[in-house]
């Protein structure tokens, strides 16, 4: 026997486990360590300025500033890891923000009642996003694009001008202006996650993302988990929706819109990969705040707000490029 | 489906073109005169901008991209030549060159983020559409500036809508960029190199290909044709305005692959985006004759889109 041949099974045993770990989760590893700086820089920022550490309301207004977006942030997440895209979520953030400022009125059982229709409203928007990318096998960039234009046209027939009013007692349950208690969703979100992960259904989602056709072949049923990941995310909007109303006390069927990008955005800045496979709720909770607190630090840094998009581009090209760097330097040694 | 001779390719054009013909004969039963020869050269006007910004779409979509820096690429375009070239005619000239040149580079930037860095091209192009948000808003301290009043120089707002042999100006330009496209992608060596990548990237750089510098000098071409549209879209309305390039975004694409060109690349030329572009054009133009309100136009755009793609779209690679 040559002595090579012994070789390979000593050398895999070698990557200490550590490592291991430090090198499946880096782009999360890389999502809270942006996060805590971005936290640092504002905090140091912060007492320059004011003297004093942000307090209770700077906490509980970016939690509530940040929540639609974590949100949808967490059903793009879903979507991008079987290897599509969902651009419908403006869409869909638009028609449930519209709903809620004309449905959600009454006693709380009727606002129980209407919110769950409009979450199920955002997963058959979802449905039939998952239904057209899977049995028409067609591309989820342009699939989305068009239920994207259907959808802003229907929020719009809902509500032809922004109005109506969210009930004082619907905000102060879910974004509570005294405390940041907004974060228990986020928690609960992030325990959802951690359930789903371990399911059936994250599994093959996971497993879709990462070699569809090995997937196909270990018997993953592709064609239902894509369209169950297009329905999840569809209701995760329409909950962003819904919390993007109760936060502005009304209804415009037009603020949604940004959300289609910034979704994108905070799924790529907490090192969910965008050609599938690979990412976490978690993570994209961290890029859904991290866009937050680049926004104010520029604030405090007194930059001109009309350079503000100027920045967040270039923090973005940044932190793409190095996030990259980083994890193929962890990586590089296999 | 090999019932008829012609490529699928050439059937998804064709079919692009008879939707475009079959919109106009609607239109014409929904609104006398619809297809009369001023009101379709007014429509294909219309056109040209969607169609310019298109054949950049259309190329970095060949190599299985996307450019989503468009929109302000174009309104950067339109706010820079109205700003350098102050509506004086002599200043005009300087003003086109600077401006295409400002999309040519922040399209080679796409293209060097895209292929050096590693950025995928949603993120690339979607945070290249900011910095130039941010960088055009900023300087012009949001279009508060006293050159951005500027109306577009004479000569260039008459490149648009001068009539030549019956037909504005901008449409002979585009029908001659229609020819360069069609030529540069059927019968060049850069066509042939473009295509070969949009197929199979890895092949193609087995096969000797500079891959990199392609796919970068295509990025190059999106923002030069986006900047094109900018200039052309200051002459056709007088004046720059923010926000004027958002609706070119959505429009390209759909163009794109409403002629039938693969968003995953490789396949489709811009004679079919061109259609697609002119029946996009059309279906607005004939809604607004029906009367139909925003949201029932932007739920029918979104409608005729899916039914078109579920039509020819099929991704056969599986």
């Amino acid at each position: 026997m040559p002595p090579e041949a012994a070789e390979p099974p000593r050398g895999r045993t070698r990557r200490p486990v550590l490592a291991h770990v430090v090198g499946q989760n880096i782009g999360l590893i890389l999502a809270v360590a942006i996060l805590s700086a971005s936290i640092v820089i504002f905090a140091a920022m912060f007492v320059v300025q004011q003297d004093r550490l942000p307090g209770s309301f700077e906490i509980t207004s970016t939690v509530n500033n940040t929540m639609p977006l974590a949100l949808a942030a967490i059903g793009q997440t879903i979507v991008v890891l079987t290897r599509g895209i969902d651009l419908s979520v403006g869409g869909v953030i638009d028609l449930t923000n519209a709903l809620a400022a004309i449905f959600l009125t009454g006693g709380v059982w009727h606002m129980a009642v209407v919110s769950v229709l409009i979450v199920l409203a955002g997963g058959v928007a979802g449905l039939i996003n998952g239904l057209i990318v899977g049995f028409g096998r067609l591309q989820p960039i342009v699939v989305t694009l068009a239920t994207l234009s259907i959808l802003q046209g229907l929020a719009i027939r809902v509500l032809p001008t922004p109005g109506g009013s969210i009930p004082a007692g619907y905000t102060a349950f879910l974004v509570n202006t005294n405390a940041p208690t907004a974060l228990c969703f986020l928690a609960l979100a992030a325990l959802g996650w951690m359930g789903f992960r371990r399911s059936r259904l994250g599994v093959d989602v996971f497993a879709i993302g990462n070699d569809e056709q090995a997937a196909i072949a270990l018997g993953v049923k592709a064609l239902r988990t894509k369209i169950i990941a297009y329905t999840i995310g569809g209701m995760l909007y329409a909950v962003a929706g819904l919390f993007l109303a109760a936060s502005a006390t009304g209804g415009d069927a037009t603020t949604g819109d940004d959300y289609t990008l910034t979704s994108i955005v905070a799924v790529v800045l907490g090192g969910v990969n965008l050609f599938g496979g690979r990412g976490s709720a978690v993570g994209a909770i961290c890029g859904a705040f991290i866009t937050t607190m680049i926004v104010n630090i520029l604030f405090f840094a007194h930059i001109n707000p009309l350079y503000q998009s100027f920045y967040e581009g270039l923090f973005l090209v940044i932190a793409v490029v190095f996030g990259a760097l980083i994890g193929r330097l962890v990586r590089g040694g296999r | 489906m090999k019932r008829l001779s012609l490529s699928p390719d050439a059937l998804r054009v064709l079919a692009a073109y008879g939707a475009a013909v079959l919109l106009f004969v609607i239109g014409a039963f929904v609104h006398p005169g619809f297809a009369s020869f001023g009101s379709i050269t007014s429509i294909l006007l219309v056109a040209t901008f969607v169609g310019l910004v298109a054949a950049g779409q259309c190329f970095v979509v060949l190599v299985g991209g996307i450019d989503l820096s468009v929109p302000w690429v174009l309104n950067a375009a339109a706010i820079l030549l109205a700003t350098s070239s102050l509506g004086q005619d002599s200043r005009a000239a300087y003003a086109v060159v600077l401006t295409l040149g400002m999309g040519l580079v922040a399209g080679f930037a796409n293209g060097v983020g895209v292929v050096w860095l590693g950025v995928p091209a949603v993120v690339m192009t979607l945070a290249m559409n900011g910095i130039i948000e941010g960088l055009a808003l900023g300087l012009t301290g949001g279009m508060t500036c006293g050159a951005c009043a500027s109306y577009a120089p004479p000569v260039i707002a008459a490149s648009v809508h001068d009539v030549w042999l019956g037909v504005p100006a901008a449409l002979w330009l585009w029908l001659v960029v229609i020819l360069i496209v069609s030529f540069v992608l059927g019968l060049t060596r850069f066509g042939r190199i473009t295509y070969a990548i949009g197929n199979n990237p890895r092949a193609a750089y087995l096969a000797g290909i500079n891959v990199s510098l392609t796919t970068v000098c295509l990025y190059g071409l999106s923002g030069l044709f986006s900047a094109l549209a900018g200039i052309l879209l200051v002459g056709f309305g007088g004046q720059a305005s923010l926000g004027m390039g958002t609706p070119y975004l959505f429009q390209s694409i759909a163009a794109v692959v409403i002629g039938g060109v693969s968003i995953l690349g490789g396949r489709g030329n811009y004679l079919g985006a061109a259609a697609g572009a002119v029946s996009l054009t059309a279906l607005v133009s004939v809604l607004l004759a029906l009367n139909m309100p925003d949201y029932g136009r932007s739920i029918i755009y979104g409608v005729v889109i899916l039914a078109l793609l579920l039509l020819y779209g099929r991704d056969q690679r599986e």
